[in-house]
């Protein structure tokens, strides 16, 4: 019996100005990183090169873990640890990549360097990408907490990462030497005296503190080991904002002004329904707006690059807001009707894009997915409006999608596994080959505009050849975490929990 | 056989009194000494609130969206078709100073006739503690009501500015005042609310022309310290509220805190400086100019805190910083 297949979580589209090529479309699926030539989907390059799709079997590998505090990035770091617990990840003759899901893909706008997150890991991993295609790791770097969006500066050399302690980090594209700041000796010294602390309590922990310090650098002192546990050393990263919220996502914007130079921004989004505008780098502690008129979490925010004084924002209200962000105004509030049947909502993406027709100028539209939904709503911005223009009806819930813009064309990703319309319900019976991308092509015509699906080269050699195989056997636990996986946008929601829960 | 009414019991019974005491306050019958404060034993909260929580928090959309209108009655807008975002009335000025965990109100009381045409408000995330916040802004504003009818009645004025001034809050040990204070604590009130999420919801770019941090929660240990409310990325966010020029007061009692807010408002070293980042937005005051500040003396001996400080003979330690104006865009 053939098993499902991991459906494509991210999707990217990017073409190097240099090269002759068509482009190559990036793909991350299960754990792995795909790279196709844009022109007929031929797989170019498959990372990690060491897993061999065919040989997976063990089926406690395919779902995530439990979330893990710890991992150790370099392979020789065999230290006592893992010897305490032994992991089921590292089994001799099976190695198998320490993360589930590549959550996160990005590249950079001259096609040369893909970001990716791996999620387990915290890792950002960045690759360069060949003029053949091939994908070619060139660093790593663990971040303290898990990261939830990443961007790239206007001039594409810093990476802006935002994660779910609501920390936005910058850290350099391609890492430089990094030389670790002296550490200074540490010396305890409690923040609380008797002065600050009187009841009996608080005094004994007091005393408990300082003794338990006491034996701990005697301890350390006899090991002389390096007790740090922080991750993110090791290389340069630096915080540019935060929220006292978890960060959902994050876009770096540079609006032209009457002035020569363009203006950079930072825009972030966080679960307490702020989207906040500061500027770009090195002054991003100046907050220059708020974006406030969301009720429930934010998902995500979209400026199109043909447009960047609009902001199209979404997430957790059955509505979308547009804005003139840099003034903090909002323009319209557009409500997401008959898509879903289900009271709440969530907004899985929202996609700018700007794709070349053979006849008069590019086509550009926002396109709207909802999480667990198989319908995608296409807009146009028509005077400080988004104008509703066609709605494209997918064979499986939308998961992601990418502009291929000299073709006219979008390639959407489609989850191949669970029925229409749900995040949790697995299809019965198998179809083959399952469709994991579907192809459409644009028409214009008296103002409006349509897409309709196409067969192409490209979605068919990709379908046909499949990502890697889930296994057969996974109970309805592993089933309940890949769905986690994909679909995460519902566990936002602010719950109606008593005061102190 | 009969237990003793356990400590929620009686906190209730004393809640619902004062909510009837609070209509009969409204006859004129009743004499100033009759309007008692509220008893702080019957609002205590632990001292500690999780500021990543979401409670049941209410919080308006946006600035444009808050109902300022019940907290502030004497400074309503005589017009009534001039509304906000949300159908409530205008004010006729915005508020302008915060204590950021005003606590019992201490400071609130202190300040209120010390600008008494400057609209402050205390946030509070204890829930209990803010009740105790309203009840006492209640029965000081009750209070002096009676004295100003008391006042005109006799013909001589106690209303004299220049000696309320110099006695910013006659307090007696049970919070009662004895005379009529400028403002009449109309200018001040109390909201429930988590300043270290919601702030920006409240106020607007530049509202505010102080903030002020009394007593904040130490969280001593390093794992809690991103709970504290001073911050960098905090930091950033008072920047927003507070206009250019304007002032951010705190005091602690606890050295290590101190520092803690020096840091994360003063560059340490000229490597710092040359780095850059939300530092550039403060400077801090000189002695001098700390002495010459009414409001730092009100902060450090007003405050409910200050006074246990005092009692306990610990340290106090203030840090205020002003608010420069944004860099400009490089061209």
């Amino acid at each position: 019996m053939a098993n499902f297949q991991h459906p494509f979580q991210c999707l990217n589209y990017t073409k190097q100005q240099s090269s002759s090529s068509a482009g190559f479309l990036i793909a991350s699926a299960g754990r792995r990183l795909y790279s196709y030539a844009a022109a007929n989907g031929q797989c170019l390059d498959v990372w990690p090169k060491t897993v061999q799709s065919s040989s997976e079997s063990a089926s406690e590998d395919q779902v995530p873990a439990e979330k893990r505090r710890k991992l150790s990035t370099a392979p020789d770091d065999q230290n006592e640890e893992s010897k305490e617990k032994p992991s089921t990840k590292k089994a001799p003759g099976n190695q198998l990549p320490e993360w589930t899901n590549i959550p996160i893909l990005l590249t950079s706008s001259d096609g040369k360097h893909v970001v990716a997150v791996t999620a387990d890991d915290k890792c950002i991993r960045v690759f360069s990408l060949s003029e053949d295609g091939k994908l070619d790791e060139i660093s790593s770097r663990t971040m303290p907490k898990r990261p939830s969006a990443l961007a790239l500066t206007p001039d594409g050399q810093t990476i802006l990462c935002a994660d779910k302690f609501g920390d936005a980090y910058s850290l350099p594209l391609i890492p430089g030497e990094y030389i670790a700041p002296a550490e200074e000796a540490k010396t305890f010294k409690p923040a609380a005296t008797n002065l600050t602390v009187h009841s009996q309590r608080n005094l004994q922990t007091l005393k408990n503190q300082i003794t338990q310090f006491e034996r701990e650098a005697q301890k350390a002192a006899s090991k002389d080991g390096n007790t740090d546990e922080n991750v993110a050393s090791g290389f340069e990263h630096q915080l540019i904002l935060g929220h006292v919220s978890l960060l959902t996502d994050l876009i770096a914007v540079s609006l032209p002004t009457d002035a020569p130079v363009n203006r950079n921004y930072i825009l972030t989004a966080d679960r307490d329904e702020h989207i906040r505008v500061s500027r770009g780098l090195p002054h991003s502690h100046v907050i220059e707006k708020y974006c406030l008129g969301h009720t429930s979490f934010i998902n995500k925010l979209c400026v199109p690059s043909w447009a960047p004084q609009y902001l199209i924002s979404g997430g957790g209200d059955d509505f979308l807001l547009l804005w003139k962000w840099y003034e903090g105004k909002a323009l319209q509030k557009v409500t997401l009707e008959g898509l879903s049947q289900e009271s709440e909502i969530s907004v899985r993406g929202i996609w700018a894009v700007s794709v070349e027709q053979p006849a008069g100028s590019p086509v550009q539209a926002i396109l709207v997915g909802l999480e667990g939904s198989s319908t995608l709503l296409c807009y146009t911005i028509e005077e400080e409006t988004l104008k509703h223009q066609d709605t494209i009806q997918l064979s499986g819930n939308i998961l992601d999608l990418t502009g291929l813009d000299s073709r006219g064309s979008i390639v959407v990703s489609v989850d191949n596994i669970r029925e229409s319309g749900s995040t949790g319900a697995w299809k019965s019976g198998l179809e083959a080959p399952q469709t994991l991308l579907e192809y459409f092509q644009v028409t214009t015509g008296q103002g409006s505009l349509k897409w309709n699906s196409a067969g192409d080269p490209l979605a068919a050699n990709i379908n046909a050849a499949g990502t890697s195989a889930i296994a057969t056997d996974v109970d309805d636990k592993q089933k309940k975490a890949l769905d986690g996986v994909l679909y995460s946008g519902g566990v936002l929601r602010k719950k109606q929990f008593g005061e102190y829960q | 056989m009969a237990t003793p009414p356990s400590k929620r019991q009686k906190r209730e019974e004393y809640r619902r009194n004062l909510q009837n005491q609070y209509q009969a306050h409204q006859s004129p019958n009743v004499e100033v000494a009759e309007i008692k404060m509220p008893q702080k034993r019957f609002f205590r909260q632990r001292a500690h609130a999780n500021p990543f929580s979401d409670h049941h928090l209410e919080y308006p959309i946006s600035p444009a969206h808050m109902d300022w209108s019940s907290h502030y009655p004497a400074f309503l807008d005589p017009d009534t078709s001039k509304t906000n975002l949300a159908g409530a009335r205008k004010l006729l000025k915005d508020v302008e100073v915060v204590d950021i965990g005003c606590g019992f109100g201490g400071l609130l009381v202190g300040l209120a006739p010390l600008l008494p045409e400057t609209l402050m408000v205390g946030m509070e995330i204890r829930t209990s503690v803010l009740e105790y916040v309203t009840s006492r802004i209640h029965a000081l504003r009750m209070q002096q009501q009676k004295l100003k009818s008391a006042a005109a009645g006799t013909g001589t004025t106690t209303q004299d500015s220049d000696n309320a001034a110099e006695q910013p809050a006659l307090e007696d040990e049970v919070g009662n005042t004895t005379a009529v204070v400028p403002g009449n604590y109309e200018n001040i009130s109390g909201i429930r609310a988590n300043t270290m999420k919601f702030l920006p919801n409240f106020f607007d770019h530049q509202q505010l022309s102080k903030i002020f941090v009394c007593f904040p929660d130490p969280h001593f240990k390093a794992r809690k310290h991103k709970a504290r409310i001073v911050s960098e990325s905090l930091n950033a966010e008072y920047a927003y509220v507070l206009r250019p020029g304007g002032l951010m007061y705190t005091i602690t009692d606890v050295e290590e805190y101190h520092y803690w807010v020096l840091r994360h408002f003063e560059y340490q070293s000229e490597e710092e400086k040359a780095k850059g980042g939300v530092k550039d937005l403060w400077e801090r005051l000189t002695d001098e100019e700390l002495a010459a500040d009414p409001c730092v003396h009100v902060m450090s001996v007003e405050t409910e805190e200050s006074k246990k400080v005092s009692r306990n003979n610990g340290n106090k330690y203030v840090a205020v910083f002003r608010r420069k104006a944004d860099p400009e865009w490089s061209t």
